[in-house]
């Protein structure tokens, strides 16, 4: 208990760290969260001339794909704000970038993915939020249930973003693949799931879990059902799980570089 | 080393596009792995459609056939995944001062960038292409073209790199009064996704948006050419070709007037 009071002592101390190093470059900043912002919206229009024409496919209405949005992008958005880092690990892994991370007297994995924080994430994050409730008017149960959801998808992509980073121990310059990993992950889980049939929904059930992204959240939501919100909030936790598997696996494997690099 | 070949004054350029495409060459594996995405991309484009024309009850949407469909979103997609970023590029050699010494060169810098893009985007194109070709013959089986198509496709999809490379000038020589133009560029790009038929055909749009679609520019650099690919030559080929020069005209004389303005106000520090 003490334990966990002392990390989330951390996490404020990094986020209030972080958030006074963006304010230092305000414009660039607002710049990128705003850029994220409108890039949804590209997306989110898309969609909604798509549902015009097309007004249901198997199921799903301009209503679901806009949750879907709110939900991906608040679960990304929070994912990155807060853990940065998750993002660019196998950057970090493969250039060398772990030494000095290695040398505090904290756990490495919590403390190296909350070492930066996203400004194009904190643009996502506001934009599911704000989508949800401007365009899909909750009622209080229906947003409570919401903002879990996206904690969860939070999770999830936290999970993802190390298991998949965490692929540069074993394979070295995973740059790349990560960068194939995440796209896949981020465009599965923005379609709708129903278009899925066979062994596409094995890959997105595991490989690629966007399954707990697009399908639990969005039917938790439709029914306002616990259970959907349960089975997404396993899933998450599960993957979290893999992902940080892999990482402490993987870093037996790490041999040091011979790069030198200071943090202030 | 570039001959100045006065009786050719574009050979330098196109030899400046060569060098740019056997640059990007050298690095193909990776062009190459990151076509996955291109991959998982037509495959989800293929259920959504498939879905789509299952639900509608219809042979055909827009005109097009649910081969057609997928064919005409290889192409979109190849045209918008080979892009590189010119804007950013130029708004780097503005800011970064790089164009200082690009200038003293004895070539005009805007046909230099452009030259350089377009070697480099067409090596991209095509590697996109061949395996989104793959991935949706594998998927929908061949589409069938005529003679014409070639003929038609080559030119339109080079005036769609013209136009687009011409915008992304605009857009980084805007570097000369702004801080950064990445924010424009994001703009610029999904206005062209938006309204360029890159994820959906023009035709399938809301018909009171149609007009309007019709009257910008972004179609000219998706639409045009990938429409072009699956019909074979439409019966409005003609109008799609002389919409992209006249286009291609507008754009290339903002870029002259942007450029002469920076000129004016360029300020070289150091030796």
């Amino acid at each position: 208990m003490f334990g966990l009071a002392k990390y989330l002592s951390l996490v404020k101390d990094y986020v209030k760290l972080n958030w006074r190093i963006h304010m230092q470059y305000r414009g660039a900043f607002i710049a990128q969260a705003a850029a994220m912002f409108l890039n949804n919206g590209a997306w989110l229009a898309y969609w909604t001339l798509f549902f015009t024409t097309f007004p249901v496919i198997r199921g799903w209405t301009v209503s679901d794909v806009i949750t879907l949005w709110a939900i991906t992008t608040a679960g990304f958005g929070l994912a990155h704000t807060f853990c940065g880092n998750a993002h660019v690990l196998a950057t970090i892994i493969s250039r060398g970038k772990l030494d000095a991370w290695l040398l505090y007297p904290r756990a490495l994995l919590p403390h190296l993915v909350l070492g930066r924080m996203s400004a194009t994430a904190i643009g996502d994050a506001i934009f599911g939020y704000f989508i949800y409730i401007v365009l899909i008017r909750p009622d209080w149960p229906h947003f409570l249930l919401f903002t879990e959801l996206t904690l969860s998808v939070a999770i999830l992509f936290l999970g993802f973003s190390i298991g998949a980073g965490s692929l540069a121990f074993f394979l070295g310059n995973a740059e790349i693949l990560y960068e194939q990993m995440f796209f896949s992950m981020v465009t599965f889980s923005t379609y709708p799931f129903a278009l899925f049939d066979g062994w596409v929904r094995v890959v997105l059930y595991t490989v690629i879990p966007a399954a707990f992204v697009s399908h639990f959240p969005v039917e938790a939501l439709r029914h306002l059902s616990l259970a959907d919100a349960g089975f997404a909030l396993l899933g998450s936790i599960a993957v979290l799980f893999v992902g940080v598997s892999v990482f402490y696996v993987g870093l037996k494997r790490y041999e040091s570089g011979n790069l030198i690099e200071l943090r202030a | 080393m570039i001959s100045t070949n006065r009786r050719n004054p574009f050979g330098k350029y196109f030899k400046i596009a060569a060098t740019a495409a056997r640059s990007n060459c050298a690095y193909l594996s990776e062009v190459v792995s990151r076509s996955i995405f291109l991959g998982v991309v037509l495959y989800i484009f293929l259920r959504l459609w498939q879905v789509t024309f299952s639900e509608s009850g219809h042979d055909r949407l827009g005109g097009l056939t649910l081969s057609e469909m997928i064919w005409y979103l290889t192409m979109s997609e190849a045209i918008v995944l080979s892009d590189s970023r010119m804007s950013q590029q130029v708004d780097e050699d503005v800011r970064g001062g790089t164009l200082s010494v690009k200038l003293i060169r004895p070539i005009a810098y805007p046909l230099y960038t452009l030259s350089s893009f377009l070697g480099e985007r067409i090596v991209r194109f095509l590697l996109n292409l061949i395996v989104g070709g793959a991935v949706a013959f594998i998927f929908v089986g061949p589409l069938s073209i005529n003679w014409m198509t070639p003929l038609l496709v080559i030119p339109a999809v080079f005036l769609a790199f013209v136009l687009d490379g011409l915008f992304q000038l605009i857009i980084g020589l805007a570097a000369f009064w702004l801080e950064d133009t990445s924010g424009i560029f994001l703009i610029y790009s999904r206005l062209r996704m938006l309204l360029g038929g890159m994820l959906i055909p023009v035709q399938l749009l809301p018909q009171w948006l149609v007009p309007t679609v019709n009257a910008l520019p972004f179609t000219s650099v998706i639409y045009a050419p990938a429409y072009l690919f699956v019909t074979g030559g439409c019966e409005d080929f003609a109008g799609l070709f002389l919409r992209q020069l006249v286009w291609i005209a507008v754009a290339a004389v903002s870029v002259r007037f942007v450029y002469d303005r920076a000129l004016k106000i360029v300020a070289v520090n150091g030796g």
